[in-house]
């Protein structure tokens, strides 16, 4: 096994400076995570999903099932200049039986594959072409929609609801396990309690529950996201505090603590400066395992029949893959008598995308486990 | 300490953990608007559930009159006592079992076939044997494959057979659930259909992939109940067996064996993770060392030495894997149409809210997690004597 180069700086330095520990430690742990063939392909194709976000972000949208996501309020959209061409229009759904409600309206019932008893003759079916770019296959079919759209489009969603989710969760967790482990005694006792409170109730049902209720009386498209990131982030939080908790109580007995604690350092001095920067490795690895599984989560959620967004075609990629899925059974019925294409790119591209994402998260999280834990290195 | 010392200091703890979650299930439903709670008790289907409405609705003339019937269900619901209050009665209710009704207006009515007014203990207690059956299935699964898999990585450590391991892990991890059950679900009705099984030949019929329970077209029978519910045990397979029924019983098996792999195959990574590390770990210490000295042969050393003393970390992971189970799958419980405590509780949210459903659930679910890991913490310390509860 070859040494690590922290331990002899490539550039080198002025003499009688030392170089950081702090930027010695990401050296080394840069130098483990590029000898992990696994880690890097799976850095690669997050840096790979974040170009196409920032590609999104410019990327006009040419199908008109698609305007739903310029949102049901006169300020979404984004920016996108493709919404001034369409209507805005609001598809919902509504419980059938009752009247519809609006004109893009369907029963919750028809879209439901749990209602509707998978007798599909799949010998009828053929596989058409690959629809990139342009899709024109049946335009009066309500629920085909061009995936190639919704996946970059949904990109810088997607990556955002993650990103901000995790980051935030990440954050609460981060103070509350630094002041418990750090303080220890009674401040211990009861935030942990209180993360056992939060920690017991399992999570799924959680935001189900704070969606339901408090999802349900929001109209605009910001203020579900909110409280969707909130749902996520009150059942996320607490994780993160047990494992700074954990990492802190090793820490703060570190000889550096000590010698600041004895040269006269405020407790929020040293927990700032020296506790949260030594405790974050940990946080780290959880962070990237979570990015991946949120999309996933998002998908079942939308899956159950929850409409989390205003408009039901919104690009954000676990949507599309739980609405490619959803409508499947009905495009399948949709089709009498004669050859019908089997819309398996809409399953697919989502799909894949889903997964190659939180897969990557995952190599890139065992990397870095493996990086960032002394024993694990090879 | 003692077991028991630690048993009762832990049961003690559990109090406020208990109180805590009920406070904020309470607090999620006090801060939904007075309308709204009123529609989700009440329905829509009287006059509007507002302070005032308008009189010719009362039969009173023109204008704006106070609404008695408004005011009646707000002192009926008792909304309209002070929060505390409110509080109060809700822990109360709570503790004591007495979770109310299940409501008409959410689809959880439809599963129960129309009839409202069941207690909520009852109606949970008809459907969480049929998740308890899953996510048994759904361990043995795990177990059969994640710990003889796990070893095996462990044992040949970064070569072909550890990528691969890994790899379907991970896979299994990143793959939506939905998505595979769906497509399971999909091929296996495409590859079942061309056999000429129907209902009365035999109970295998592809239809029979689908859905928790024969239709009644299959016949009825005496100690099943009008919602699925089966008696001694409430256990479907338990009981088709005690009945004599083998056919049913095996016809309930089969239906629970898709889900039960789309549901091992998404879970499997994070056990195979940990038998992984944990084996790895022991392999490295003296006695694993002692052992090879001594001659005794590998397979001896990795089945007996390594893999018993790695077995504490992974009995842990699996007691927190199967309470985590037993509050139901919503999502392959939803495409599989399997009447689990997962289907009804999404069933009882939505398009209306159930609440006495909803937070019955709540409270047992988090019984049933806090108590596994009780004894969970029990039983790794029994397993491993140099463990010191406290």
């Amino acid at each position: 096994m070859t040494t690590p180069p922290a331990s002899t700086p490539a550039t080198p330095t002025r003499a009688g400076r030392r170089p950081s520990p702090q930027l010695a430690q990401i050296k080394r742990t840069v130098y483990f995570l590029s000898r992990n063939t696994l880690a890097i392909v799976g850095l690669a194709i997050i840096l790979f999903f974040l170009v196409v976000a920032v590609w999104g972000f410019f990327y006009p949208a040419p199908s008109d099932k698609l305007a739903g996501y310029c949102g049901t309020t006169t300020s979404g959209g984004q920016g996108n200049p493709a919404c001034s061409l369409y209507p805005k229009t609001t598809v919902c759904t509504y419980p059938s039986g009752s009247a519809p409600p609006g004109p893009n309206c369907y029963p919750v019932e028809s879209l439901n594959p749990s209602q509707i008893a998978p007798t599909v003759d799949l010998a009828r079916h053929t596989l058409g072409p690959l629809p990139f770019g342009s899709l024109s296959i049946d335009s009066s079919n309500p629920y085909f929609y061009n995936p190639f759209d919704g996946i970059v489009k949904g990109a810088e969603w997607s990556l955002g609801i993650s990103a901000g989710i995790v980051g935030t969760g990440a954050l609460i967790g981060l103070m509350l396990g630094a002041i418990a482990g750090y303080f220890g005694g009674y401040t211990d006792e009861i935030v942990m309690r209180f993360t056992d409170i939060f920690l017991s109730i399992p999570g799924l049902l959680l935001i189900l529950v704070i969606l339901a209720v408090i999802g349900s009386t929001i109209s605009t498209l910001e203020g579900r996201i909110v409280v969707l990131m909130g749902a996520f982030i009150i059942t996320w939080w607490p994780l993160y505090t047990r494992i700074v908790r954990g990492q802190v109580l090793v820490t703060r007995e570190q000889k550096y603590v000590e010698a600041s604690k004895a040269s006269g350092a405020r407790s929020g001095r040293i927990i700032l400066r020296h506790i949260i920067p030594n405790s974050m490795y940990p946080v780290f690895v959880q962070m990237s395992l979570d990015v991946g599984s949120i999309p996933l989560a998002l998908g079942g959620i939308v899956f159950l029949g929850f409409n989390i967004f205003p408009t039901l075609y919104f690009p954000e990629w676990g949507t599309l893959a739980a609405l490619s899925v959803i409508t499947l059974p009905a495009q399948l019925t949709l089709c009498s008598g004669g050859p019908c294409v089997f819309p398996w790119w809409q399953v697919l591209f989502p799909g894949l995308v889903l997964f190659l994402f939180a897969i990557s998260v995952n190599f890139l999280s065992d990397g870095l486990r493996d990086a960032l834990d002394p024993r694990l290195r090879r | 300490m003692k077991m028991w010392i630690y048993l009762v200091r832990r049961l003690i703890l559990l109090v406020p953990v208990i109180i805590g979650v009920m406070t904020i299930t309470f607090v999620i439903t006090a801060s939904l608007p007075v309308h709204d709670q009123l529609v989700s008790h009440f329905g829509t289907g009287r006059i509007p559930l507002t302070p005032t409405v308008d009189c010719s609705t009362l039969g009173l003339g023109n204008g704006t009159c106070r609404n008695p019937v408004y005011y009646h269900d707000l002192h009926q619901l008792g909304l309209d006592k002070p929060k505390y209050v409110q509080w109060a009665i809700y822990m109360e209710n709570s503790l004591t079992l007495n979770w109310g009704a299940s409501d008409a207006g959410s689809k959880a009515s439809g599963l129960l076939l129309g009839a409202s007014s069941i207690p909520i203990a009852e109606v949970l207690s008809w459907y969480l044997p049929y998740t308890l059956e899953l996510a048994a299935l759904s361990l043995f699964l795990i177990l059969v494959l994640a710990i003889p898999l796990g070893n095996y990585s462990a044992v040949y450590r970064n070569r072909p057979v550890d990528q691969a391991a890994r790899l379907m892990s991970f896979s299994g991890f990143a793959l939506p659930g939905f998505l595979l059950a769906s497509l399971l679900l999909l091929g296996f009705t495409a590859l079942l259909s061309a056999l000429p099984l129907e209902c009365g030949n035999t109970y295998f019929a592809f239809q029979h992939l689908y859905n928790s329970w024969p239709p009644t077209s299959c016949g009825t029978y005496s100690w099943m109940g009008s919602h699925g519910q089966t008696s001694p045990t409430g256990f479907p397979t338990v009981d088709a067996i005690y009945h004599g029924q083998y056919a049913l019983a095996g016809d309930t098996l089969v239906r629970l064996i898709l889900p039960a792999v789309t549901i091992a195959y998404g879970s499997i990574a994070i056990i195979l993770r940990f038998v992984r590390n944990s084996m790895l770990e022991v392999m490295n210490l003296d006695f694993v060392r002692t052992a090879r000295a001594k001659g005794v042969p590998e397979s001896a050393v990795v089945r007996k030495h390594a893999g018993r003393n790695s077995l504490n970390v992974t009995v842990t992971i699996l007691g927190l894997t199967f309470a985590g189970f037993i509050g139901g799958f919503p999502i392959i419980e939803d495409v599989f149409h399997l009447n689990g405590v997962g289907l009804l509780l999404t069933y009882s949210i939505q398009p209306q809210f159930d609440f006495g459903l909803i937070f019955g659930s709540v409270l047992l679910f988090t019984i049933i997690v806090v108590a596994a890991n009780i004894i969970v913490d029990v039983l790794y310390a029994y397993l491993d004597p140099r463990v010191r509860l406290g």
